[in-house]
């Protein structure tokens, strides 16, 4: 395995769609328990509507989870790929 | 992935470099050859009555409102007599269970059902791919366009064809975003040009996955992306029906011609046409066996019976079975698995419907006064301030009487005279509670506001809140 490179598209979908479906279940948590009108981010009462504040919500938890998921792809590919001598020059 | 033409035993599993190969090597375009029969029709019904349920379904009126609106803005949700709160969300957390388990018990029994009729993925791909034939042509005709060095008709039939996916997925997206804000008056909005920056995003973003997932991934969804396929397997045993191709029957695989005795050839029922190869949406030959990419979607039956039929053989040379019955034995529906499966859906679905029958329409929320602590009054007596938040999911309006308890001689000072909340409506209350400061045994006491309905005792609800005052 450690010869095959994983093509980059490959990458971003392993990155992109399971951070796809865990902000989908954090942003109905998240909002089930708290409404955004009594949200005061940085101390302050923002001017945002109910439907932006669940995008930028969702947005948000989707970064922070697909961050986590380069986390993941890039540690496991130290391990298993990288350190490997024939990996190396290619 | 695979080799239209390709013959070989039907047991062969690939081999270890083909898979090698195949797993990091780019997607072919797989072109669906069109399919007639039995499951095709049912999916065609399928894909009908659930494109219609999604289209029609925000436009229907229900006491004056929407039917079905999972209002955000608003916080409730409103599915036909029932509006449900985010206190409610207990129920939904239920219900998505409930459904999850379905979707368990129907595997079990039937294997993947739902990916071959009911899925949105393959619904929605149905749709596209009816759009790309009546542009396009048939399998023979896209494939010969698509080999073709782009000219002014490949253009003009790429541009019509894309033209009428995206028409398509704009109206998804709009449709989408209908569910969760009045379609109405979004209707409005966007004929008047006036649609929300959040809303624009949500029908561009769900008209773009549309557009994506059902026009250019198609099968890949299944095969790389779709949680359900990785795991259904879990619930698949002996009995579970699946497609499959009869080797027994089939094999030895050979060309023929019509009058030819298959005995006298040597040859089973398998005349190799590769049909079933070339209506398959996720590309496989279901003559190498039970494989994850295949759906259950029956188009190989469809199209192996219809050969069958010309032939004049017996149909069913790729069909319903299960592992058993291929085995020569008996195929038992009841089983321990679909018991307890069918015995754990029926618990949770009665509780969760006797729950839902005993919900109480009333909400209490008690919050403390963040600023002071306490305060002395001029008699010298302890006061606590709060905010009551009364919220009334009744279906019609309510008076209620509001008492506390927990402190001897603690005494409830409110400015509104009468709590009266209209139906769907939330009350503010801001009351006051006194005491005396030798009735407090510690820094903090609990007390307990209880909230009841002057005309139905059954409407009650109680909130515990903490009384603070000095050491």
């Amino acid at each position: 395995m450690a010869d095959v490179q994983v093509p980059k598209q490959q990458k971003c979908i392993a990155i992109l769609w399971p951070s796809f479906l865990v902000a989908i279940v954090a942003t109905g948590l998240f909002f089930s328990a708290f409404d955004p009108d009594d949200l005061y981010p940085f101390g302050e009462q923002t001017e945002i509507s109910r439907l932006g504040v669940y995008s930028i919500g969702f947005l948000s938890f989707w970064l922070v989870s697909a961050v986590s998921g380069i986390g993941t792809l890039y540690f496991a590919m130290t391990n298993c790929m990288r350190n490997l001598p024939e990996s190396r020059d290619q | 992935m695979t080799n239209p033409d390709a013959t070989g035993p039907a047991t062969g599993s690939r081999s270890d470099e083909q898979v090698a190969e195949s797993l990091y090597a780019k997607a072919e375009k797989i072109y669906p050859r069109q399919v007639h029969g039995l499951f095709a029709r049912l999916r065609v019904l399928g894909v009908l009555g659930l494109l219609g349920i999604y289209y029609i379904l925000p436009w229907l009126r229900w006491d004056g409102q929407q039917a079905l609106l999972l209002d955000l803005p608003a916080r409730k949700f409103h599915i036909f007599f029932v509006t449900l709160w985010p206190q409610d969300f207990f129920y939904l957390a239920v219900l998505l269970i409930i459904a999850g388990l379905t979707l368990f018990f129907v595997t079990a029994l039937a294997g993947r059902v739902w990916c071959g009729y009911a899925c949105p993925q393959t619904v929605w791909t149905e749709a596209f791919l009816w759009i790309e034939r009546k542009v396009e042509g048939d399998r023979m005709q896209q494939q010969k366009l698509d080999a073709l060095p782009l000219n002014a008709r490949k253009f003009r039939i790429k541009a019509s064809k894309h033209f009428l996916w995206i028409a398509f997925s704009a109206w998804t997206g709009f449709t989408f975003v209908g569910y969760f804000t009045p379609i109405i008056e979004l209707g409005q909005r966007l004929l008047t040009l006036h649609l929300g920056p959040w809303e624009t995003f949500w029908v561009v973003f769900y008209g773009f996955a549309t557009y994506g997932n059902a026009g250019f991934m198609r099968e890949q969804v299944c095969k790389y992306m779709c949680p359900y396929a990785r795991f259904q397997s879990a619930m698949f045993d002996k009995d579970t029906l699946v497609v499959s191709y009869i080797p027994v029957r089939g094999e030895p695989r050979g060309s023929r011609k019509r009058s030819d005795d298959p005995v006298e050839k040597g040859l089973g029922d398998c005349i190799d046409c590769t049909l079933c190869v070339q209506v398959c949406p996720t590309g496989i030959d279901i003559r190498d066996g039970l494989q994850y990419e295949c759906i259950a979607c029956s188009a190989c039956i469809d199209a192996c019976d219809d050969v069958m039929d010309k032939m004049g053989y017996e149909k069913g040379l790729i069909k319903y079975t299960t592992e058993h019955a291929m085995k020569g034995g008996k195929t038992h529906i009841l089983r321990p698995r679909i018991i307890i499966y069918a015995i754990i859906l029926m618990a949770i679905f009665v509780a969760f419907a006797w729950s839902f029958s005993q919900r109480i329409s009333l909400g209490l929320d008690v919050i403390r006064d963040r600023n002071t602590l306490y305060r002395e009054t001029g008699e010298g007596l302890i006061e606590n301030v709060y905010i009551l938040k009364v919220l009334n999911m009744d279906a019609s309006g309510h008076e209620y009487d509001l008492r506390v308890s927990g402190i001897p001689g603690l005494s409830l000072h409110k400015d509104m005279a009468v709590i009266r909340v209209d139906s769907g409506g939330v009350l503010e209350l801001p009351v006051r509670l006194r005491a005396d400061e030798a009735d407090l045994d510690a820094r903090s006491s609990n007390v307990v506001f209880e909230l009841v309905a002057t005309d139905d005792d059954a409407l009650v609800a109680r909130e515990d809140a903490r009384f603070l005052g000095p050491q």
